[in-house]
């Protein structure tokens, strides 16, 4: 039996997170490989062997040949002692499977599944999946190189700069935007309450399941994480 | 009724064919054009040509005016995904899903299918009854496997040949469907009397299996 404890890599650091990915295309082994050099344990499945190819010489996970959902396999690889679980193949139904089965069967704390088809991701993610279109995103992106009318997240994020998003719970319902934001650290830029996104002034109240955007300083991230009480994502 | 099918191979095919025959409205969805042609040649249904994970290709095969949903088609994720579009965005009540990989059938349960149908599963136990010599078969599961239909073929040495069904004090939970004798099939009463080489059809629930079994042909 294969766990989190014992695919231990040379990089492996304190807060490393078990990582499953499935679909070692491009996309799961570029992701694997960052995962994997930042030292946290990965474990790649895909449905051909040649797959493995991309991960390079340097790659220290793990590697199984078999499908996303099957059952066996995933308790081969130590699914539930699993810290996150991503679905990259190219078929969004395979995608979309292997991510329930990992979120519904085996309580995978977080579960991403990848899914060209606009439609289907809207479907997905409206029941509660945690879903990533390439289609959507790029296409979004694109657009705003194109018209350059609006930032995205990409131009601020740097080494010393990013975006967070917050969700509002019982810890910071109540409160006020003036109480998140931390001068020179971090501060709200825009709130998603329900599907409406606007940019909330200093004493908008919070309510539960607001998402808040913001930018943080990254040296900060982790004394904001505590403070708000996020968690590791 | 309004049946949608998805997937016209030859379970799709022949199901089609049957419910048309009754007194049913059938659509039928396949990727294949040549097939789908062939098809509407062939039935009196609504045939579309395209992808059943496409929610509009569902809505042209009228699911907004279907009962009930079967996914035939050989691939077993398309066949959960299709009945999960038709549950969580259409709101149909029933979906039926073939399941290719027995492996697969847990996950089809899981993950909502109502009735999910293990093609494989069942071909290969029709198939293991026909090859054993075995005097005892299961021959189908219902309920998540908590009831089942079993046959018995009675030995020369059974305790209970030459007994009257009313004699034979059946486990609880457990009754006799019928009896094969040669050619002929007797609806069992309380005066029938067995006889050697009998085969008893029961219906029971699974914990009884080795019950009923010792007591009807005297071995565990």
């Amino acid at each position: 039996m294969l766990s989190a404890n014992n695919l231990t890599g040379k990089g492996r650091i304190a807060n490393g997170m078990y990582v499953i990915i499935v679909g070692c295309g491009r996309v799961g082994a570029q992701l694997a490989k960052l995962l994997s050099a930042e030292g946290h344990d990965v474990v790649v499945i895909d449905k051909l062997r040649e797959s493995f190819i991309r991960l390079g010489d340097t790659f220290n996970g793990l590697t199984m040949v078999g499908n996303g959902f099957d059952l066996a396999l995933l308790k081969q690889v130590g699914v539930e002692k699993s810290d996150a679980f991503c679905a990259v193949t190219n078929g969004d139904n395979t995608n979309l499977i292997s991510a329930q089965v990992a979120k519904k069967i085996f309580r995978v704390p977080k579960v991403i599944a990848r899914v060209y088809d606009p439609q289907r991701a809207h479907i997905y993610a409206a029941l509660g999946l945690d879903i990533m279109s390439g289609t959507m995103l790029l296409s979004a992106m694109l657009r705003d190189k194109i018209i350059e009318s609006r930032f995205s997240s990409y131009l601020i994020e740097s080494k010393d700069l990013g975006v967070i998003e917050i969700e509002v719970k019982d810890n910071l319902a109540g409160k006020t935007i003036q109480d998140i934001n931390i001068p020179g650290d971090l501060i709200v830029v825009a709130l998603r309450r329900m599907q409406v996104v606007s940019i909330p002034e200093t004493r908008t109240v919070l309510k539960n399941k607001d998402i808040l955007m913001g930018v943080v300083k990254v040296s900060s991230l982790k004394e904001i994480r505590e403070k708000f009480q996020l968690g590791e994502k | 009724m309004y049946i949608l099918i998805v997937g016209a191979g030859k379970v799709g095919y022949f199901l089609a064919k049957r419910l048309c025959q009754g007194r049913h409205t059938v659509s039928i969805v396949d990727k294949d054009h040549q097939t789908c042609e062939e098809i509407a040649k062939e039935l009196k249904a609504l045939v579309i040509n395209g992808d059943a994970c496409d929610p509009k290709i569902l809505e042209e095969a009228g699911i907004m005016r279907a009962d009930v949903l079967a996914a035939v088609t050989g691939d077993d994720e398309d066949n959960l995904i299709i009945c999960q579009l038709a549950k969580e965005k259409f709101n149909l009540q029933r979906t039926v899903g073939r399941v290719n990989n027995p492996d697969n059938e847990y996950t089809f349960n899981e993950l909502g299918i109502d009735v999910p149908v293990d093609s494989t599963k069942i071909i290969a136990k029709i198939i293991e009854e026909e090859v054993s010599f075995s005097d005892f078969v299961n021959l189908m599961s219902f309920k998540r496997g908590k009831l089942a239909i079993v046959r018995v073929d009675l030995p020369t040495d059974a305790p209970v040949i030459n007994k009257q069904i009313k004699e034979i004090d059946l486990p609880k939970d457990a009754v006799l469907v019928s009896i094969l004798r040669g050619e002929e099939v007797i609806l069992p009463k309380g005066d029938t009397v067995l006889k050697s080489g009998d085969d008893v059809i029961a219906l029971t629930l699974i914990g009884n299996e080795p019950q009923l079994l010792h007591l009807l042909a005297g071995k565990l």
